[in-house]
């Protein structure tokens, strides 16, 4: 039995490869994922190990100062023992600032996972060596200047009264560096000053004999030939009693090795992040193989109703039904383990050039050179690809006992697939249908209309998922009803066309599968590119909303107008000539004294004058600004809570010039200040400056682009300005958001290709099927071109029947599911991502296209002759 | 009863040409064909020279092998030749790339098969006009309605293929071979799959699209009694002519196929 299964899978083998590459991919796509979960694992294990490199040995939660430094050099045995410190500090040059983490300079170099690659490593106090990327945007070489703005704290004040002076200091830099582990990354990177200097730094931030309090790590070399255990134990003791005269916990001191602590804390850190990372990625593996298992179900059945003689003749000379199951189960599991193995080689494959690309492509991680290869890597992707192709065999395997003995004898007949289902299965997928679509509907009321948005969604989601069963369970009985219709309607164009529509209703089942097959991937897709266009609309409102203005630059950081300095002039202007700038406003302003009913006394606040017609240009939504007008202040939602104004009162403003009776207007505007028209202003105070400008961007998406311009542009003026920037603040929203799809889409594309690959295997089914007809018409007079045309539009019609129904199923699923899970955020948007449907019903004709090409060269050197062979 | 005596034919002998008078429809000339190479040569078509006249039905009738399917094959530009010729009137088959043959096969040739061969999702009617409307014409309603009339089918032009007997199948069959109105109609085996009663049904529908349509049909056939329809027989056998009989019957023709197993056994 064995022999003879082997010798029908070398006569199928075209077949089965076809089928074969279905679960190529979806394997592959198995092991990838696993890989990628390793190495980010692996990844963060290294990075934190990095940071410990060439130390013996690590103590944890030590006491922070130099006690504890100094009892454990004590120890016999120990070479080094430094604190690892890092002081975030200010560094400046010309008008460019940057935030940086600065390590205390160790005393033996080697424990430091950085390299220099110019210059040298501070050695006097008051040098520094930058990172090499800081010191690009510093703009600075080795033995330039830098200036270093810290705070230290004023004299001896009591703890509540506590004040900061800004100190300014020159620093020398003495080198730049390079960290090749990637040991900082995560902290941005680290400078290195000497250690006394970070100390110092560190100690002006706290009273004198004060403490962080919080606990320290340090780095520890050991003299060489020394024994680690014992020297561990002295140092442990060492540094408990160090925390224990700190007043600290001493159970918390901890001496480990650099490999013991790299590993704690990476699990710690990872325990949630790889998981969740492969988990969301094989949710999408899992639909490839899906429709890979749909695509290999198709094949099986094709492969069985073509081995109806053959089998018949099994059962004709003592074959039983088992012995039939058998050979078709083993096929299966040959084949799903050959292929399998396939995809696991190619997923290995796949894995180790990706690293090769990333490690060329500097990404600020390192990544391994090589892929780690676990048992679960190599295994699951194996066994999870037979399993799927097992499983995907069993209906046909069934169909293969049914063969009746007496087949063999009937006289030649075209293979006809297993035909419709039963009603059973009609009624209830349809029943499951309808209560997934009402489910869906109600989640969105429930989200929507009646605010429960948690229940709201899960209820959606159940619904979608159970819907989306429905429509597939039931796709055999109404999908070819579609085909059918889309076939009369491309049928009206010509004699090809109808003769592949007629082709396409002769195997209503292989057909529907195939068209499900994509279905499925399209309908996914659909709904991510629908959801994400949706949500952008909906969050586009809401952040118009919210942050009407773009970006604003303003002096008035103190928050009193007082001494406010007025906006460069010129600077305006400025502004408005960078790229990327729509409009600018100048906005003068003043500070006031509020009065009325129920106000605080103390209420001081920051009056801007505006021409509600000239804000209109520059504000994405006018709305919190729609009650401006003369007489009327707008007061913001927080200034109205913060001073007890309510809104419609009155409002007395007192200015340096006089006061003004206004009614108030209690507005959801996102600012600090109250809003008058610029007449109401000038009675206030008739010179107020303009401290602030108000800028419209072109699109607020390029905000991350735009904003650092800005700054660059204030910055120059040397003016103390602060920019700040809402639409930096939305574009990253948006930016996330549209990453997020970009992967899911991403990710779900493969189901969409294992598809397609699905759409070629069932037109080269049918045309082997087909060979006598495709002779025939050839000998009646279908011209070569016809026949490639012929299956050209079958492709299609399979092709884009499921990428129609598809989208059309994404876009209900995408609002529905945009509605449900925004519901909070505001009347949600319905919006069609016209550029993705054209994409993908694009992608569907082509592949159609391209499907049929292979197929169609098979057919077309089919020679007329054999209409006349009789077998 | 016929007294036709078969008369061998020698193999020097000119082209057979029953009635002169008669412009030939479909012509071989020094027709070769040869499968294989070397040792494993075979000839199933050695030099084979014959005309069919037009208006006539004419059956080739020899036995199993003997080479009658290829030259069926090679006058109708289905299959090419070694060497020689082959002309449909007065266009030539052999050497007609396959654009040129495609739409010869249109417009010039009709075929009957043994298999019926028609496609399945399409009702008799749609069966019938499919060659016009491959070939981008319009159908003469005219010529359908005698072609229904004389082949009987008017009342099943709206059955699909699975709906129809074996012999109803094959008239549609003829019918789609006629619909272009074709120089001549290649059958092959065309009573092979059908009872005797179907098979007689079918070869009178040949012989009245002869005698009353005025078309040409060229029958290949192995059965005595079926080439007893036609008004000739060509006899072949190891790929050439090997006699000719006017107005058979199925004596007569019976009589030519035993001397050539006879022959053949000598």
């Amino acid at each position: 039995m064995i022999r003879l299964t082997l010798s029908q899978m070398r006569r199928s083998a075209g077949r089965l490869a076809a089928a074969a590459v279905a679960i190529v991919i979806g394997t592959a796509f198995v092991a990838v994922t696993l890989l990628a979960g390793n190495v980010i694992t692996s990844t963060t294990y290294d990075s934190i190990a990095a940071q410990y490199t060439g130390a013996d040995l690590v103590v944890r939660g030590a006491a922070p100062g130099g006690a504890t430094e100094d009892a454990v050099r004590d120890v016999a045995g120990v070479a080094t023992a430094d604190e690892q410190l890092m002081s975030y500090q200010q560094l400046e040059n010309g008008g460019r600032t940057i935030f940086q983490g600065v390590l205390a300079e160790p005393t033996d170099p080697a424990v430091l996972p950085l390299t220099v690659t110019d210059g040298a490593l501070p050695e006097a106090a008051g040098e520094i060596a930058l990172p090499t990327d800081v010191a690009e945007r510093l703009d600075v070489a080795p033995g330039d200047q830098i200036t270093l703005a810290r705070n230290v704290l004023d004299g001896d004040q009591e703890v509540d009264e506590q004040a900061w002076t800004e100190v300014r200091e020159k620093l020398t830099v003495s080198g730049t560096l390079d960290d090749p582990y990637g040991a900082f990354s995560m902290m941005g990177g680290a400078a290195v000053a000497p250690a006394a200097d970070v100390q110092g730094w560190e100690a002006d931030l706290m009273g004198p004999g004060e403490s962080s309090g919080e606990p320290a790590t340090l780095l520890v070399t050991l003299d060489e030939g020394v024994d680690v255990g014992q020297t561990r134990e002295a140092i442990t003791g060492a540094a408990a009693t160090a925390a224990s005269n700190a007043g600290m916990d001493v159970s918390a001191v901890d001496v480990v090795t650099p490999d013991e602590h790299a590993e704690s804390v990476a699990s710690e850190m990872t325990g949630g992040e790889d998981v969740i990372f492969t988990t969301f990625v094989l949710v999408f593996a899992a639909i490839a193989l899906l429709v890979a298992a749909l695509v290999i179900a198709n094949t099986f059945q094709v492969l069985v109703a073509q081995r109806t003689r053959t089998l018949a003749l099994l059962r004709c000379v003592g074959a039983d039904k088992s012995q039939l199951r058998r050979s078709v189960l083993f096929e299966a599991t040959l084949l799903g383990l050959a292929s399998s193995v396939v995809g696991l080689l190619a997923g290995l494959g796949l894995g180790q050039a990706a690293l090769a690309v990333g490690r060329g492509m500097d990404l600020g991680v390192p990544l391994p050179e090589t892929i780690t290869l676990t048992p679960a890597v190599v295994l699951v992707p194996v066994v999870v690809g037979t399993l799927v192709t097992l499983v995907a065999a069993f209906a046909p395997a069934r169909a293969a006992t049914r063969v009746a003995p007496l087949a063999a004898l009937r006289p030649d007949e075209a293979p006809t697939a297993a035909r419709g289902a039963g009603r059973v299965r009609l009624v209830l997928s349809l029943l499951v249908a309808v209560v997934g679509f009402a489910l869906l509907g109600a989640g969105v009321a429930l989200s929507t209309a009646a605010g429960e948005p948690t229940t709201g969604l899960l209820v959606g989601v159940a619904g979608g998922v159970l819907s989306f069963v429905g429509v597939l369970v039931s796709a055999v009985f109404w999908l070819p009803r579609v085909v059918a219709l889309a076939g009369r309607l491309v049928g009206a164009s010509g004699p090809t066309a109808r003769l592949a529509a007629a082709n396409t209703l002769r195997n209503p089942r292989r057909t529907a599968a195939t068209s499900t097959a994509l279905l499925i991937g399209v309908t996914l897709v659909g709904m991510m590119s629908t959801a994400a266009a949706s949500a952008r609309i909906t969050m586009d409102a809401e952040f118009d909303g919210r942050y009407p203005v773009d970006v604003t630059v303003s002096t008035d950081l103190s928050g009193s107008g007082k001494d406010a300095t007025p906006v460069p002039a010129g600077l305006g202007d400025t502004v408005r000539e960078l790229d990327g700038v729509a409009s600018v406003l100048e906005v003068p302003a003043t500070s006031v004294q509020l009065a009325g009913d129920g106000v605080d006394e103390a209420a001081q606040v920051i009056a801007r004058g505006m021409d509600p017609d000239e804000a209109a240009s520059v504000l994405r939504s006018t709305e919190s600004l729609t009650p401006l007008a003369a007489g009327t202040a707008v007061v913001p939602e927080n200034v109205a809570d913060v001073w007890g104004v309510t809104d419609g009162q009155t409002l007395t403003l007192t200015g340096p010039d006089g006061p003004l009776e206004t009614t108030a207007a209690v507005t959801e505007l996102a600012d600090d200040a109250v809003v008058l028209v610029p007449d109401d202003l000038a009675t206030l105070d008739a010179a107020a400056p303009t401290t602030g400008l108000w800028v419209g961007l072109d699109d607020p998406r390029d905000a991350a682009a735009v904003v650092p311009t800005i700054q660059d542009a204030v910055a120059d003026t040397e003016a103390p300005a602060d920019v700040l920037g809402a639409a930096v603040e939305r574009a990253s929203f948006q930016q996330v958001i549209d990453t997020a799809l970009g992967i899911v889409v991403g990710l779900l594309a493969v189901a969409v290709v294992i598809a397609l690959i699905g759409v070629a295997n069932t037109l080269s089914l049918s045309v082997i099927e087909r060979r006598r007809e495709s002779a025939t018409l050839r000998a009646i007079g279908l011209s070569k071109a016809q026949l490639r045309g012929m299956l050209a539009v079958e492709g299609v019609l399979i092709a884009l029947v499921g990428a129609v129904l598809g989208v059309l199923l994404g876009l209900v699923y995408g609002w529905t599911g945009a509605a449900a899970a925004l519901g909070w955020a505001g009347e949600p948007a319905i919006a069609v991502p016209w550029r993705d449907v054209l994409l993908m019903l694009g992608v569907a004709l082509v592949a159609g296209l391209v499907a049929s090409v292979a197929p169609a060269r098979t057919a077309v050197r089919t020679s007329p002759v054999e209409a006349l062979a009789t077998e | 009863m016929d007294t036709t005596v078969y008369v061998p034919i020698p193999d020097d002998a000119p082209a057979a040409g029953a009635r002169p008078a008669v412009t030939p429809a479909v012509r071989a000339r020094a027709l070769t064909k040869t499968y294989g190479r070397g040792e494993a040569e075979v000839r199933a078509l050695d030099g084979v020279d014959v005309d069919f006249a037009a208006g006539r039905f004419t059956a080739i009738m020899g036995p199993s092998g003997s080479g009658k399917s290829t030259l069926m094959h090679l006058l109708a530009g289905l299959d090419s030749a070694t060497s020689g010729q082959a002309f449909v009137g007065s266009t030539e088959v052999t050497g007609l790339n396959d654009k040129a043959l495609t739409a010869v096969r249109r417009t010039r040739v009709g075929f009957v098969f043994q298999q019926f061969n028609l496609l399945p999702m399409f009702t008799a009617e749609q069966n019938i006009t499919l060659p016009v409307e491959l070939a981008g014409g319009t159908v003469d309603k005219m010529w359908l309605g005698t072609l229904v009339d004389t082949l009987g089918l008017g009342k099943r032009l709206t059955h699909r293929p699975a709906e129809l007997s074996g012999g109803q199948q094959q008239r549609v069959a003829i019918a789609r071979a006629l619909i272009a109105q074709p120089d001549v109609v290649f059958a092959d085996e065309p009573t092979g799959n059908l009872d005797s009663r179907s098979g007689a049904e079918v070869l009178s529908f040949l012989r009245r699209s002869v005698r009353e349509l005025g078309r040409t049909i060229i029958m290949v056939t192995h059965d005595p009694a079926a080439a007893a329809y036609a008004d000739r027989v060509v006899l072949i056998a190891d790929g050439k002519i090997a006699g000719d009989i006017t107005d058979p019957t199925p004596e007569s023709a019976l009589a030519g196929l035993d001397a050539l197993r006879t022959v053949a056994a000598r």
